[in-house]
């Protein structure tokens, strides 16, 4: 049981650090981004590209530049024009982004589905409750820690977290004040996109990669941020582990209706409570 | 030095004409009021100050500097803080978050924390809870603080008596005159006579998106201005 749990914190940590870039794109943009799976899988697969010259972490490292600098043209390009228009306008648009990137994947890559080698140095197992568990898994558990800590501490102690807090709720009024809020936005946007790619590729070495991956995980990340309350980072971080359990026990003991639990649990929260675990930002 | 001159503007929203002729200077130091009923486009002048309304024609300039095209923080990083109309206090953010949200533009000056604590206690005593639960009176002190946290120049308030209780405006007055002293200038957009009559030295008069009439308060009778800003 206890190896199933850390199972589900892997995939919740892994699902938080992808949903958080959809909350700050929605916060800052507005902007229902269902390109946002695409990101994810392109994030992999750069990284996958990259770590072929570069190593595992090399890989990383090019995915994360290269995803901000795309999250800037996107902001710049397409969630700038889009904020003032209807919310079919932008559903249409971002996910025919999606369909754009998939197909891009797939002449560029394949269609086949790619394995990607674990880093060496996290290439074992260590025995909890007398089970081996892969030690890489603990990495991914420690990587959505320090994201988590690391992007609660810059939202609530550092003076470009207050700008971000409040631009998503009052980007006008944050304006007034000072604030350069379009310029703020593409710096979030940037950091929402590499934080999606972060995950494709600390996702790569556990599950295959393939041109569809974005989608499945785009579904999920929207129950995430439906769940935790539009716009709300704890509230996404909390409906994230929630997920992650759910999505893991739900392989283990209830495997053949594993797939639907979650979006029953959206059904649930969102009849019970309307706005998510969450309110406030 | 002139800190907010409009000439000849005319602004909208869409395609709907607001703003059909407005022209007014606020220089370094005076106390301006802009009066006028409701629906003249008082708030109008505001919001094409920060780039809400659109300017179809004219010129804006901040501190002697064009503005074309107007972003919202172009006023505030010019010198001019704007108390705007409800006072928009941020939700989800402390009273302390609320007012170093005000810090932005970074500009020296008397105006820090500790300062506006000073003059407003109850923001101290508050200073961890939420902006947006605190009582009208207390929010437009927030307001204000967090307006005066950019050390401006210029402060430009929107109908900050509105909602207000009359003890607390006059309180607001009194407080809006001790800023004026310190050599804040101040343009404010008004209907209460009383306040008005209490802050302002010159004063303009809006009518039908135009300004129509200019002059210093204490040349304008009690009856005059009355006419000028009753419903």
């Amino acid at each position: 049981m206890l190896i199933q749990i850390l199972n589900g914190l892997v995939y919740g940590g892994m699902l938080y650090i992808v949903s958080v870039g959809l909350v700050l794109i929605f916060g800052l943009r507005r902007v229902v981004n269902f390109a946002h799976g695409g990101l994810y899988m392109l994030g992999a697969y750069i990284g996958f590209a990259a770590g072929l010259y570069f190593g595992f972490w090399g890989g990383l490292v090019v995915a994360l530049v290269l995803m901000a600098l795309l999250g800037v043209l996107l902001d710049y390009g397409v969630f700038r024009p889009l904020q003032d228009k209807d919310h079919m306008t932008t559903v249409l648009v971002t996910f025919g982004i999606l369909l754009v990137m998939e197909d891009m994947v797939h002449m560029i890559w394949g269609a086949d589905t790619i394995s990607v080698a674990m880093p060496a140095l996290f290439d074992g197992t260590v025995d909890i409750s007398g089970s081996p568990f892969p030690i890489y898994r603990l990495l991914v558990i420690a990587v959505a820690i320090v994201v988590v800590l690391g992007l609660t501490l810059w939202l609530r102690h550092s003076r470009a977290g207050l700008y971000v807090r409040a631009s998503s709720v009052d980007a006008l009024t944050t304006g007034m004040q000072g604030v350069d809020t379009e310029r703020l936005s593409l710096a979030v946007v940037g950091l929402g996109t590499a934080l999606a790619g972060l995950s494709g590729v600390i996702a790569s070495p556990l599950m295959a990669l393939s041109p569809a991956m974005g989608s499945s995980v785009l579904i999920e990340s929207f129950i995430v941020v439906v769940i935790g309350g539009l716009g709300s980072f704890s509230g996404a971080f909390f409906a994230a582990l929630v997920i992650g359990q759910v999505h893991n026990l739900g392989i283990v003991y209830l495997p053949n209706v594993s797939s639907m639990l979650p979006l029953l649990l959206m059904v649930v929260v969102l009849i019970l409570k309307p706005s998510g675990f969450a309110r406030s930002h | 030095m002139t800190l907010l001159e409009l000439e000849k503007v005319q602004s909208s929203y869409g395609s709907v004409r607001v703003l059909h002729d407005v022209s007014l200077r606020v220089a370094k130091g005076e106390r301006v009021a802009l009066v006028g009923r409701n629906g003249v486009g008082k708030t109008t002048v505001v919001n094409t100050l920060i780039g809400a309304a659109r300017l179809n024609a004219g010129r804006v300039a901040f501190a002697g500097k064009s503005q074309s095209p107007i972003r919202p923080y172009h006023a505030a990083r010019s010198g001019i803080s704007i108390v705007p109309q409800g006072r928009r206090i941020v939700p989800g953010l402390t009273v302390r978050e609320n007012l170093l949200l005000g810090s932005a533009p970074d500009r020296p000056g008397p105006w820090n924390l500790e300062s506006i604590f000073g003059m407003y206690p109850i923001l101290r005593e508050r200073a961890d809870g939420l902006g947006t639960a605190m009582s009208g009176g207390q929010q437009q002190m927030l307001a204000i603080g967090r307006a005066l946290m950019a050390n401006p120049d210029l402060l430009i308030l929107d109908e900050p008596s509105e909602g207000l209780a009359p003890v607390v405006v006059d309180e607001l007055g009194a407080s809006l005159v001790r800023l004026a002293e310190r050599g804040t200038a101040i343009l404010l957009i008004e209907q209460n006579f009383g306040l008005i009559r209490s802050v302002g030295d010159r004063y303009y008069v809006m009518s039908k998106g135009s300004v129509v009439e200019q002059g210093r308060l204490a040349e304008l009778s009690a009856e005059d201005l009355k006419r000028h800003v009753s419903v």
